[in-house]
């Protein structure tokens, strides 16, 4: 078992080192020793696939060092993170050495050997990595085609399908993180909200949120039944972290689009609450401006009426729940106000006037 | 050697050109014959490779110099890479230009173009935005991870789009339009066999617009037709329903293969033919009437250019059994009239043959045959019934139902009564359509006399060979049997075998003496395998029977393949051997003669 755990922390190493220049110094050697150690972790993902034993002494190593590195080095997330990932270590390593130019002319074409053997007499294993590198570069074609077909031109379709994906891979991590502490997710996703362009972080988010209720994934029925807490939906995760991190909760609110906004409030009554919240903060910010008849802010990073309005018209038109919620919010604080019937006195009545919904 | 490698730099030029011509595919004309060359491309690619394994990198450059001006056209075709296995087999090819030790700046610089190709070819098509990519490798994630999920994602979304496509009929806005789904259609020929693309054919297949014209684009059909038939691709029932129906050559293609598979498969062995032809799917899709008129004109041309081969028929026969299973199964969703799928029969004839024995007591069998005999016999007989088509007509829709031919020889043989005169009449029709009224007659008196001495012979306590064929032995004084009647005669005599107390004693012996040549050993194995079938068919018990014909066909085999001569034959009615590939030839010409005027 000692000696395997080894072989894990080698092979990680030996992973990371793959994509740096480090390689240079790699002969056709190295690789083969690489490649071997590769195959060797993939037989060993086969064999004891089923021993919970063993799958969860590795697990729990994995996650240690995940825990250990913190974040630190230029991913948020080691090589390896789980045994499900054994199975293509062999393919993640190929593919980081074909794309790494430092490699010597020696030592790649001897990859290049090992990799494309050519027709000759089929692997006793069937999914060779010839096979999975050829159909890779076929669904790669595949998503040029698809994107030939004018499928860019409803720009709409094809944004969602890249974000659906991102969101389907944040949630996959997700599930990964340690779950040792329960702060695991949370301090994540800070990491990769500190680390990524933040505009597409958050609409991922939201896609996430969107996504349909997941089921299983197929690879977790060979697994163990996990604790219901390992179970929780990500979506559930990136809420906790939502609510939690102010910042990245205004910044969503703030940039994503209205519509995506209301979708989003209507699945997640939590973040519904917190969105009115801070529409409602930030409607306080504005006063009415006599000459020019407008509700403006003082500084420029108030936000301003039409886009004020624009996320209220869009909850508005939401299902009944949510929308009913946003009324009575607006009444209450309309209320609160002074119950004022005529324009330019309190925002809340005139929101209620311009949405059609004032008494 | 030397005019192989002729050969292979005409190819060469030839491939080139084209390359030259496609570029990257990007406008209709280009894509188009990007397409319709696809499959002789890869051949040349493999091809090539045999060639550039042999040599180094060097001496690839001496020989071909525009090498990687072609390889690298090919790398930026995107249709190309995406088609069955060209990319892999480019892959190999790439590698074959990878020097080891590259000595001066020149191959340094091979190299790095070569590593560029490669690189380009795996990890073709970067992130889509560098958000995207960054966001991804972020996650720890690499492409190999991303793309199949996206591409997954993309056909979800199309799929969808087309579904709602067809809810949302006049909703303009939602519509998509038909350049792009004849667009979609043309992409999936090259990725027509990627599993991740199937929903998006099976969604194309079934799609049903508001355009009077066919959208999808023909060589789809095509493309999937052969998929499909060289099991490359897994389509429910319903989309290879959809394929054929709205395409015709593809149907024609689909039953060409089938008979393909039925003329070269074993013989003899009618479970198998059942089993390839539940496989097609045609029984299925033959409950609709275009489809089934469709298959069955094919097997009317084949049985007219085979002169009625004994495996045509058998295999009509078993496909009418497998489209009649599939029609009561349909449990009247399809509600068709009989006339739509024989139009040229009469109606109340069809309803008889289609009539299962099963449901019938087996006393009352004699009712049905009797009809059945005497309707046909008025068409036949009657020069004015011009509308039922003439005697083969008659006779092509009866050997679809050729069971009731084999009872009525059954029940001939084992009632003690007189055989009726509309058996025997029916007996002599299955066996020889063409005969004239004289010439049938003197058949159906040749078998009754046949069958009065079996009578006598049925009770006898000691029965011989001798005996049995003293029964059949043609009398001198008149003409000679012809063939066909020949051939009923035989079938007689097995029944008898099979049934007689006494046969079973004999029976090795009888057929011995009845079977000399292997042509006539085929057709004994073809009765017996077929008696058998249809005994399991109608639940028939009959163990001693079932015993004897299993063991009697069991030996037959054996002694068939102990002759490497005769294997392989098809045995022509009149008795003379065909070749399976000549019977194939045949059928193949009897098939695309038809659109001839």
């Amino acid at each position: 078992m000692e000696s395997l755990l080894q072989h894990f922390e080698r092979f990680s190493e030996v992973l990371a080192v793959s994509r740096t220049t480090h390689v240079r110094t790699w002969d056709p050697a190295t690789v083969r020793r690489a490649l071997q150690w590769a195959r060797y972790l993939r037989h060993v993902h086969r064999r004891f696939g089923r021993h919970a034993r063993i799958r969860m002494a590795l697990e729990r190593r994995l996650q240690n060092q995940w825990r250990l590195e913190g974040g630190s080095g230029s991913s948020p997330v080691p090589g390896l993170t789980n045994f499900q990932a054994l199975e293509r270590c062999d393919l993640l390593l190929s593919l980081r050495l074909l794309e790494n130019r430092a490699l010597g002319d020696a030592a790649y074409h001897y990859l290049l050997q090992e990799l494309f053997p050519g027709p000759g007499v089929p692997d006793a294993d069937p999914e060779t990595l010839q096979g999975s590198l050829a159909r890779l570069a076929r669904r790669r074609s595949a998503v040029h085609l698809l994107r030939l077909s004018g499928y860019g031109e409803n720009s709409v379709l094809e944004e969602d399908s890249v974000l659906k994906t991102q969101a389907e891979l944040l949630l996959a991590r997700l599930r990964e993180v340690p779950k040792a502490e329960a702060e695991g997710p949370s301090r994540f996703l800070s990491i990769l909200w500190e680390r990524l362009p933040q505009n597409n972080f958050l609409k991922v988010i939201a896609a996430a949120l969107l996504l349909p209720p997941s089921s299983p994934r197929p690879q977790e029925e060979e697994l163990e039944p996990r604790t219901p807490k390992t179970l929780a939906d990500g979506d559930q995760e990136l809420v906790r972290w939502l609510l939690t991190k102010s910042d990245a909760m205004a910044a969503f609110c703030r940039n994503l689009p209205a519509g995506l906004l209301t979708s989003v409030a209507g699945r997640h009554p939590e973040l519904s609450r917190v969105y009115l919240g801070l529409l409602a903060d930030w409607a306080r910010h504005l006063h009415y401006d006599l000459q020019k008849g407008i509700w403006i802010g003082t500084e420029s990073q108030h936000v301003p009426w039409e886009e004020l309005y624009g996320k209220f018209q869009s909850l508005c038109q939401g299902p009944p729940p949510l929308k009913d919620d946003v009324l009575a919010a607006l009444e209450s604080c309309k209320a609160k106000d002074g119950d004022f019937q005529v324009r330019g006195l309190s925002i809340w009545t005139d929101l209620l006037l311009a949405l059609g919904c004032g008494s | 050697m030397a005019q192989d490698s002729v050969g292979f730099s005409s190819d060469y030029q030839f491939w080139m050109q084209k390359l030259s011509l496609w570029d990257q595919a990007s406008t209709l004309e280009t894509q188009k014959d990007t397409c319709l060359h696809l499959p002789r491309f890869q051949e040349f690619l493999r091809q090539m490779y045999e060639v550039l394994k042999e040599m180094d990198s060097n001496t690839i450059i001496e020989r071909f110099p525009t090498i990687g001006q072609l390889l690298a056209k090919t790398c930026w075709n995107p249709f190309i890479l995406a088609f069955d296995e060209s990319q892999k087999i480019l892959l190999w090819c790439l590698c074959c230009l990878i020097n080891k030790e590259p000595q001066n700046s020149e191959e340094l610089k091979l190299n790095s173009w070569t590593r560029g190709l490669l690189s380009h070819v795996l990890s073709a098509f970067k992130f889509d935005t560098k958000e995207v990519g960054l966001f991804i490798q972020g996650l720890g994630y690499a492409p190999a991870d991303y793309y199949p999920g996206l591409l997954k994602n993309m056909v979800l979304s199309l799929v969808s789009e087309l579904r709602e496509n067809h809810l949302n009929g006049f909703n303009t806005q939602r519509r998509m339009a038909p350049e792009k789904i004849r667009f979609l259609s043309r992409v999936c020929v090259p990725l027509v066999t990627l599993p991740d693309i199937q929903p998006l054919v099976e969604a194309l297949l079934t799609y049903h617009g508001h355009e009077p014209q066919e959208v999808l684009w023909p060589e789809f059909f095509d493309a999937v037709n052969e998929a499909f038939l060289l099991k490359k691709i897994s389509l429910p029932t319903s989309a290879v329903i959809c394929l054929w129906l709205r395409h015709l050559p593809s149907l024609e293609k689909a039953t060409l293969h089938l008979f393909e598979k039925l003329i070269s498969s074993e013989r003899n062995f009618l479970r198998r033919i059942e089993c390839f032809l539940k496989d097609s799917l045609l029984p299925e899709a033959a409950c609709y009437p275009a489809i089934f008129r469709i298959v069955d004109e094919m097997f009317r041309y084949a049985l007219l250019e085979t002169d009625g081969a004994p495996e045509v028929l058998a295999a009509i026969q078993v496909f009418t059994w497998c489209f009649v299973e599939a029609l009561e199964k349909q449990n009247k969703q399809l509600k068709f009239t009989l006339k739509t799928y024989f139009p040229y029969a009469s109606p109340s004839l069809v309803m008889v043959l289609l009539q299962h024995p099963k449901d019938i007591p087996q006393k009352l069998w004699h009712q049905p045959l009797k009809h059945i005999s005497e309707m046909l016999r008025e068409i036949v007989e009657d020069q004015t019934h011009g509308s039922y088509g003439g005697p083969f007509e008659c006779w092509f829709l009866f050997i679809h139902f050729g069971g009731w031919a084999d009872i009525a020889a059954e029940q001939l043989v084992m009632s003690e009564a007189e055989p009726p005169e509309a058996l025997l009449w029916l007996l002599a029709f299955s066996h020889s359509p063409r005969d004239r009224s004289q010439q049938r007659a003197q058949t159906m008196v040749e078998v009754k006399a046949v069958l009065s001495h079996l009578k006598k012979l049925l009770r006898s306590p000691t029965l011989s060979a001798r005996d049995l064929q003293a029964a059949a032995a043609e009398s001198q004084d008149r003409d000679p049997r012809p063939p066909s009647c020949q051939q009923l005669i035989r079938h007689l005599l097995l029944n008898f075998l099979l049934w007689a107390p006494g046969g079973h004693a004999i029976a090795r012996e009888v057929i011995t003496l009845m079977a000399p040549t292997d042509e006539l050993s085929h057709e004994i194995a073809g009765f017996l395998d077929q008696t058998l079938y249809r005994w399991d068919r109608l639940c028939l018990e009959a163990p001693r029977s079932r015993k004897l014909a299993r063991e009697l066909l069991a030996e037959l085999h054996g002694h068939i393949q102990h002759r490497p001569a005769a294997h392989g034959a098809a045995v022509h009615a009149a008795g003379s051997p065909r070749s399976r590939d000549e019977t194939m030839r045949l059928i193949r010409r009897g098939t695309s003669s038809k659109d001839e005027p």
